[in-house]
Parts: C-alpha cells; sequence; structure tokens
C-alpha cells in the first residue's frame, strides 16, 4: 500500500513544462531521493508537495488524502529548506517551539527539549541562528521540522551549503534519525553519490520527467538510458558502431554501450598470461592519469575514442601517462542502450 | 598598515568637521550676544531661547508639524508596510511597476506638483486645497521613495519569501507569519525609513509654503516668518528643532533595542 502517491502530475511556467506527466509512490517509512541536474523540476516537483507551489494537473495523496488542494499549513508535510529559512528573531529553542505555538501544543517543552537532544544542540537553546555553524542550523531546521511530527519529510538539498566532511557526518545522521523515527522522507539532491549513500529508492529526473526509479543498486548498475548512464555513474557511453569497430564483432546490438570505469581492466601491451575469456581486449595508451583521493583515473585513448578507467590507488601499481595498455572490457557488463 | 589607518582617521575626522561645522556655527550664533568682527562671539546670552519658548506661535508651529508628521508617516507606514509586503512575497512581477511609482516623486519638482495639486483640489469633489490634508496626502508622496527602498531592502535582506513559506508549513497563517516572522526582523528598516521620513518632514519648506502658507503655520513657515526679524532667532529655532529630532531618534532607537537579547554563546 503506498503511502505517499504522486498522480501525473504536470506543472509549467510560460508555456514551458517543469513537471510533465509525474507518477510516483512511496511506501511508508521510505527514505526516497528524486536526483537530477538543475532545473529538472526536483524542486519544484517537492515544493508542490509541501503546497508552495500550486499543480497544473494531477493529484497528491499522502496516507489515502488528497491534499492537491490544501494549504501548506494543512498538509502535515515537514521540510527542511537549502538554506534553512530559520527565523533569525528566535533562538534555537523557539525556532524549534515555533510550530508547537502555532498549534497550541500543550506540554511543549519536554518535545523541544527531546528533538534538541534529538539533534545533539544540548547547550545551544538559547544561541541564535546567526551564532550557529552551518551544520547546527541544520539540524535546527531539521527538529524545526521533525518535532511537528509530519507524515512525510521534505528536505531540499539541506547539505548542499556544507563542507565535506560535515556533511558527510550529517548524512549518517539524517539517516539514522529518519530510521529511529520511521518518518517518510523525500530527499532532494543534485549529488549522485549523496543520493546513493542515503536513499532506499532513487528517482532519477530529467526535463520534467522521472526517466527511471529503483534501489541505488539497480539505477547504478543498470541504467536505462545515456543520460541516467552519463549522471549516475559517470560510465564510458560509447556509439555502438565505433565500439563493434574497436572490439572486432557484428554481434552487438543497440545504439550505445555503457561500461562502467571500474569494472575495465588495464595490462600493459605483450605482457604474457591474458585471460581474454569473457574479455574483449582494445588497445590504446594513457592520455592521463588522474587521482581523486582513493580513487586512480586513467583516460585512455584508442583509434576511436577514449576510456576512462578507474582504479583503486595500491602502490606501485601505476601506469605512466603515454604507456601503451591494453584495456580488458567484460563482456558481461557491457550495458546496451 | 599603521599609515594607511592614519589616513582613514584623518578623512573621517576632517568630513566630521566638515558636517559639524555649521551646526556648531548656528549653535554658536543661537547663543551669541555681540558677534560682529570677531571668530567667536564677544558675549553669550539665552535670551533667544527665552524668546522663542515664550512664543505661543511657536508651540503651535511645532504641534501642527508633529501633526502632520504623526499622520502622514503613520499613514505610509500603515498602507505601504503591507503594500510591499504583499507585492514582494507574492506578487513580485509587479515589483517594477512599484518601484517605478515609489521614485515618481523625485521627477516632480515640488512647484511643478504643488500648482497641479492645487489646480486638482480645489474644484471638484475634494476640495481640499488650503488644509492641511491636502499637505497630508503630498507628504505622503514625498517620503514615498524612503519608505519603499528601506521596507524592500529589508525584506530582500531577510529572504521573506523563504521564511514565510517555512512558517507556514510550521502551520501559521499568512498573517501570522508576517507578524511572528518578517515583522520582528525588518523592524529596524522601518525604523530608518520612519526616521529619515521625519526629518525629512521637519525640514519640509516647499509643500508647507505653496500649499497652505499661512493658514496652518508649521515650524518651516514660522521659521521662514523669523528670518526676516533676527538672525539669532532663527538660529535657536533650528537648533531647537535639530534638537527635538535627535531626541526622539534616540528615543525610538534605545525603545525598539532595548529589549533585544543579548546574544547567547559564541559561535
Amino acid at each position: 500500500m503506498s503511502y505517499v502517491t504522486i498522480e501525473q502530475v504536470t506543472k509549467g511556467y510560460d508555456n514551458q513544462l517543469v513537471l510533465n506527466n509525474i507518477s510516483l509512490t512511496l511506501k511508508k517509512g521510505e527514505f526516497a531521493t528524486l536526483l537530477g541536474q538543475s532545473g529538472c523540476g526536483k524542486s519544484t516537483l517537492l515544493r508542490s508537495i509541501a503546497g508552495l507551489e500550486d499543480v497544473d494537473v494531477g493529484r497528491i495523496l499522502i496516507d489515502g488524502k488528497d491534499i492537491t488542494d490544501l494549504s501548506p499549513r494543512q498538509r502535515e508535510v515537514g521540510m527542511v529548506f537549502q538554506s534553512y529559512a530559520l527565523f533569525p528573531n528566535m533562538n534555537v529553542f523557539d525556532n524549534i517551539a515555533y510550530g508547537l505555538k502555532m498549534k497550541k501544543v500543550k506540554n511543549l517543552k519536554s518535545k523541544v527539549n527531546n528533538m534538541i537532544d534529538m539533534v545533539d544542540l544540548i547547550g545551544k537553546e538559547e544561541s541564535y541562528p546567526h551564532q550557529l555553524s552551518g551544520g547546527q542550523q541544520q539540524r535546527v531546521a531539521l527538529a524545526r521540522a521533525l518535532v511537528m511530527e509530519p507524515k512525510v519529510l521534505l528536505l531540499d538539498e539541506p547539505l548542499s551549503a556544507l563542507d565535506a566532511k560535515i556533511r558527510k557526518s550529517l548524512q549518517k545522521e539524517l539517516k539514522r534519525i529518519q530510521k529511529e523515527l520511521d518518518i517518510t522522507t523525500i530527499f532532494v539532491t543534485h549529488d549522485q553519490e549523496e543520493a546513493m549513500t542515503m536513499s532506499d529508492r532513487i528517482f532519477v529526473m530529467n526535463k520534467g520527467q522521472v526517466v527511471q526509479s529503483g534501489s541505488p543498486s539497480e539505477i547504478y548498475t543498470s541504467p536505462v538510458n545515456t543520460f541516467v548512464a552519463k549522471f549516475i555513474g559517470n560510465y564510458n557511453v560509447c556509439n555502438m558502431e565505433v565500439f563493434r569497430k574497436l572490439v572486432r564483432t557484428t554481434e552487438l546490438k543497440g545504439n550505445e554501450v555503457a561500461i562502467r570505469p571500474e569494472v575495465l581492466q588495464l595490462v600493459s601491451v605483450g605482457e604474457d598470461s591474458l585471460d581474454l575469456q569473457g574479455n574483449w581486449e582494445i588497445k590504446g595508451f594513457v592520455k592521463d592519469v588522474s587521482m581523486a583521493g582513493n580513487v586512480l583515473r586513467y583516460e585512455v585513448e584508442t583509434e576511436e575514442c577514449a576510456f576512462h578507467v578507474d582504479y583503486l590507488h595500491h602502490r606501485g601499481e601505476m601506469f605512466e601517462q603515454g604507456a601503451r595498455v591494453q584495456i580488458l572490457v567484460p563482456k558481461k557488463e557491457c550495458i546496451m542502450l | 598598515m599603521k599609515s594607511s589607518l592614519t589616513f582613514h582617521k584623518l578623512f573621517v575626522g576632517l568630513l566630521v568637521i566638515y558636517l559639524l561645522i555649521p551646526l556648531v556655527g548656528t549653535l554658536l550664533f543661537s547663543i551669541a550676544g555681540k558677534w560682529d568682527h570677531t571668530i567667536l562671539p564677544e558675549s553669550y546670552t539665552l535670551k533667544w531661547y527665552i524668546e522663542l519658548f515664550q512664543d505661543e506661535r511657536f508651540y503651535d508651529a511645532f504641534r501642527r508639524t508633529l501633526f502632520l508628521i504623526v499622520i502622514s508617516v503613520g499613514l505610509s507606514v500603515v498602507i505601504m508596510l503591507p503594500t510591499i509586503f504583499i507585492i514582494t512575497v507574492y506578487f513580485s512581477k509587479w515589483e517594477g511597476l512599484l518601484q517605478a511609482a515609489a521614485m515618481l516623486p523625485y521627477g516632480v519638482p515640488p512647484i511643478v506638483g504643488a500648482v497641479g495639486l492645487i489646480k486638482l483640489y480645489s474644484a471638484g469633489p475634494i476640495q481640499i486645497a488650503g488644509t492641511p490634508w491636502i499637505l497630508i496626502g503630498a507628504y505622503f508622496i514625498t517620503i514615498l521613495p524612503f519608505m519603499y527602498q528601506g521596507i524592500r531592502n529589508s525584506l530582500r535582506t531577510l529572504n521573506a519569501v523563504q521564511l514565510v513559506d517555512a512558517a507556514e508549513l510550521l502551520g501559521a497563517t499568512k498573517f501570522q507569519a508576517f507578524r511572528t516572522v518578517v515583522f520582528p526582523n525588518i523592524i529596524s528598516g522601518i525604523l530608518v525609513s520612519t526616521l529619515l521620513s521625519v526629518s525629512l518632514l521637519f525640514s519640509e519648506f516647499a509643500f508647507a509654503n505653496l500649499l497652505v502658507g499661512g493658514r496652518f503655520e508649521t515650524l518651516q513657515i514660522y521659521l521662514s516668518d523669523k528670518l526676516n526679524s533676527s538672525g539669532h532667532l532663527t538660529s535657536a529655532i533650528v537648533i531647537t528643532y535639530y534638537s527635538m529630532i535627535l531626541l526622539l531618534t534616540g528615543t525610538v532607537l534605545k525603545l525598539t533595542f532595548r529589549n533585544k537579547r543579548n546574544p547567547v554563546g559564541s559561535k
């Protein structure tokens, strides 16, 4: 039984469709991510669920209730904004208590204190937003949304303004709190790594449409089209005609082939005991080597096109720039698009 | 580094002296007994102030000016604050139009404006020419640019749109969002606009003279009248209303920021 249902939602601005007939469903307690490039419509969809944007066509249901025409305050959703939107005139306690005060909730103090404890902000109750770090402000924004016990939590790129280290630790914390409260969460990001780390399910969006949905593993290992392949995993996407020529075969079908950079292997030209069973072999030379921490990325130029090959950074296993190499392409890892 | 700082200090010092000299000169002249051929007055006296404070006309003019200012500025805040808020947050595409309308007073010289207003309001259904009401209307328009810029800039700096969104999602109505979140954060902007408007209207002469003149004597008209009788007395008037404005500004600022809680903890 789906808990959140988006039914054929369409929205446009100035004759341009921002959301194009989007339908999706979420289960209760699920952590879903809307992933896509800037301008793909992911934030508009989130704001439509929150009631901050009207939809032109379609319905939005939460827990079986049609909320399409309800005002934001009636929807029982919580939202954390990209810039947190904390109230500058209120301290941490008052920011978190704001929604409860509006609802005239009793025992407000204990609820707020519990939430402050949960987001690890004890001792900061009297501080004002400008006295907090970005990470602390993000926690206040999260606590402010969660204390209302919303049916759905909406997160609009809440980690994008933070530095890498704090971002990683908050990703874990966010996931922990989400699991602890079993709250259905919709997270918006353009960062595929963040989406993979946090989500139970990912909806990849492009030009106002959901182009693929599935678990992080499904999305990563089985992209349905070139856009997803390139956006999700830095896939090597090669024209099929060119690829057939490179591997000297006529069997392959499709328009393009996508191959993950980490499944490719490099060996020196002339190296013995090559096991070509199950692999194709393409000759080339190392055009460039770059290092991204624990990963070494080789750009290997072949007769027809360039391939990226990712290696874990082991000491003493580097190919020099200009080295002549052979790329081993595992046949079963090639995805025909 | 040190020399550049000295230069800055010197520059600011010169600017302060430049701005203060006319005021100090006026103050000295208002308390000068005999001052003909010396750098500083030869004798000092408070007789100009005594004469001023014994004149009923001065108090009446002051009261009238205060009445005009309170009504005009109050009306402007009551009308412009919600208008600017609604346009900025909900109808941002109309912002350009509002901005153009707010800047219009700069394009119309007071004399042209006054002649037009007298013509328009001396006949027809609204005959208010020569009454203080026409002056209140003219003052409302005069201070429009200050009110508009001050309030709009405060709303922009605050990112009011997102704060209202956040408050609404937390269960607030639009009015509650404005009252509890937006208003407390733009109060200093409103205050600055209000004080600028008050200072401007205190020294406004053109509209007051052309639209109502002696029929509703304001402080500036009183000052202009006294200019012909004694320079010492007019200096005393100027210093008095400067002091009034200073007192008013100081009190409002103190009252506004008195309840602001002290920062707690550090970053």
